[in-house]
């Protein structure tokens, strides 16, 4: 009776992540990392053979628009798209960042940005448009401004972390930067006075913090670890009714739920569909997997259980997961074996 | 054995050599270790203040440099520029010379560092100096 239930569930899972295309992203190299653009409509894909790849949809399968090369001399490690779709920006292990402008036939690379000491790890857009966070090996985050001129100006270089940056994220619709280390913290920083300063710290991760992920709403966070865990964070504001406190007017970012036991490896990447809720997870086991939240669960102390996992999603470590912006339930992922592959996920009625 | 008057506070000299004698020779290692410790601590101090000393001195002698050149006209760039070099002058000043154990000392050195680099990169010059690769760059 029980087998069967356990198999019964197992089916269920799978049809939870359904595979429906699988392309050759990358051959004979990494895919790092994927960006899809706010419309939807193009996926950005970068890789260890430095170049960075669009794709588009054909038919049933996905097929590649455009190649950016010759913008970086070393892998490329991240790729963002600007909210309006019209600039992508890549960051390589060359210590630059390129951003391409759209142009009528293709992507042209119209600055690049200079000031880190070693390897980008990470770029990330504000939702302003008007603002561009980098990080680095150098153990330093760089906040950009860009003008009307499309000038880019350095407002801030940040060395709140004691090791190596990850990874930077905006909130949805704040000025709110969020950055992950091999220090194995998560830090925040805001604009304070002409300045931008640290702001929180969340410690709890027992090793390197690979990614970081904002709800749709930017109330909570999601982090994931080298310490095989998914922790989510919620924000208590000063004078909050559940008493958490808060030092001065800063409000307070507490590890409301620790996802542990599920991941056997590495965890690279968190994703957090703004249209579904639903979190999905890239890991070095070479597995996908999906989390939904009980819908009765305290706010306080949510609980997610796991709705999908597909055991060999890739046949390497998988580097990144995209939930696309506009369609539900679409997925993309890539890994070191340089494919990407794309999921249509279904919530499972059990859960 | 030719001198057999044993009394029991000589056997006791004898039973209790090794334990004085570690005692003794502890209590001694001990001050000279400290003694050692403190110098070695302070020529380690020394070298590193004036480590960063001459870092800091090297920012603000660069920023006031700057601060000359610039023309002071209103226009948006240069503002910003003469913003951000005001702003690390104004660091370098409140920077405690004079109290090594200032607890935020390393954090506002972070700090300071990250606005020099900031205002390199505004005024479009190489953070390290290195003027041709052959060049040993200033690093600190």
């Amino acid at each position: 009776m029980t087998s069967r239930r356990v198999a019964a569930g197992n089916v269920a899972m799978k049809e939870a992540l359904e595979l429906l295309c699988r392309v050759p992203a990358h051959p004979d190299s990494r895919c790092w990392f994927l960006a899809w653009s706010p419309g939807g409509g193009l996926l950005a894909s970068c890789g260890g053979d430095r170049l960075v790849r669009l794709w588009g949809r054909e038919g049933q399968g996905w097929s590649c628009r455009a190649v950016l090369g010759e913008g970086h001399q070393r892998t490329v490690r991240r790729v963002a798209w600007s909210p309006c779709g019209s600039y992508l920006a890549s960051a390589s292990f060359d210590a630059t960042t390129c951003i391409w402008k759209r142009q009528e036939d293709g992507f042209e690379c119209v600055t690049t940005l200079e000031g880190h000491e070693n390897e980008v790890k990470s770029v990330a857009w504000a939702p302003s448009g008007t603002l561009l966070a980098t990080c680095s090996r150098d153990k330093s985050v760089w906040v950009w401004e860009v003008d009307e001129e499309e000038e880019y100006e350095c407002v801030s270089v940040l060395n709140s972390h004691t090791q190596d940056v990850k990874h930077v994220v905006w909130h949805p619709n704040q000025e709110l930067l969020a950055s992950a280390s091999y220090d194995d913290t998560v830090k925040l920083y805001h604009e304070e006075e002409d300045d931008w300063v640290c702001c929180a710290t969340l410690e709890g991760h027992e090793s390197t913090v690979w990614s970081v992920a904002f709800d749709r709403s930017g109330e909570r966070l999601a982090s994931c670890s080298d310490d095989k865990t998914v922790r989510i964070w919620r924000r208590y504001k000063p004078g909050n009714e559940e008493g958490v406190a808060c030092s001065g007017t800063d409000p307070t970012w507490k590890c409301v739920c620790n996802l542990s036991g599920y991941h056997t490896r590495t965890i690279y990447d968190v994703a957090w569909c703004r249209l579904t809720g639903a979190l999905a997870t890239a890991c070095g086991d070479d597995a996908i997997r999906v989390f939904e939240e009980s819908a009765s669960s305290d706010p306080r102390q949510p609980t997610f259980s796991l709705a999908a996992h597909v055991p060999r999603a890739h046949s390497q470590d998988v580097n990144c997961v995209a939930w696309n912006p506009k369609e539900p339930g679409l997925l993309a992922s890539c890994s070191d074996d340089g494919e990407i592959a794309f999921w249509k996920y279904q919530r499972p009625e059990v859960c | 054995m030719a001198a057999a008057a044993p009394s029991s506070d000589m056997f006791d000299e004898i039973v209790m050599a090794e334990e004085r004698f570690h005692g003794k020779g502890y209590q001694e290692g001990y001050a000279e270790g400290s003694h050692v410790g403190v110098v070695e601590g302070r020529r380690y101090g020394s070298l590193h203040g004036a480590k960063i000393g001459s870092e800091i001195g090297c920012y603000l002698g660069f920023a006031l440099t700057w601060q000359c050149l610039l023309p002071k006209c209103t226009d948006e760039k240069n503002s910003k520029k003469i913003r951000a070099l005001d702003s690390l002058i104004g660091m370098i000043q409140k920077f405690p010379y004079e109290d090594p154990t200032y607890d935020k000392l390393q954090e506002d050195l972070e700090k300071i560092r990250g606005k020099f680099k900031q205002v390199c990169s505004m005024l479009n010059v190489q953070s390290d100096f290195r003027i041709g690769t052959e060049r040993s760059s200033l690093t600190f």
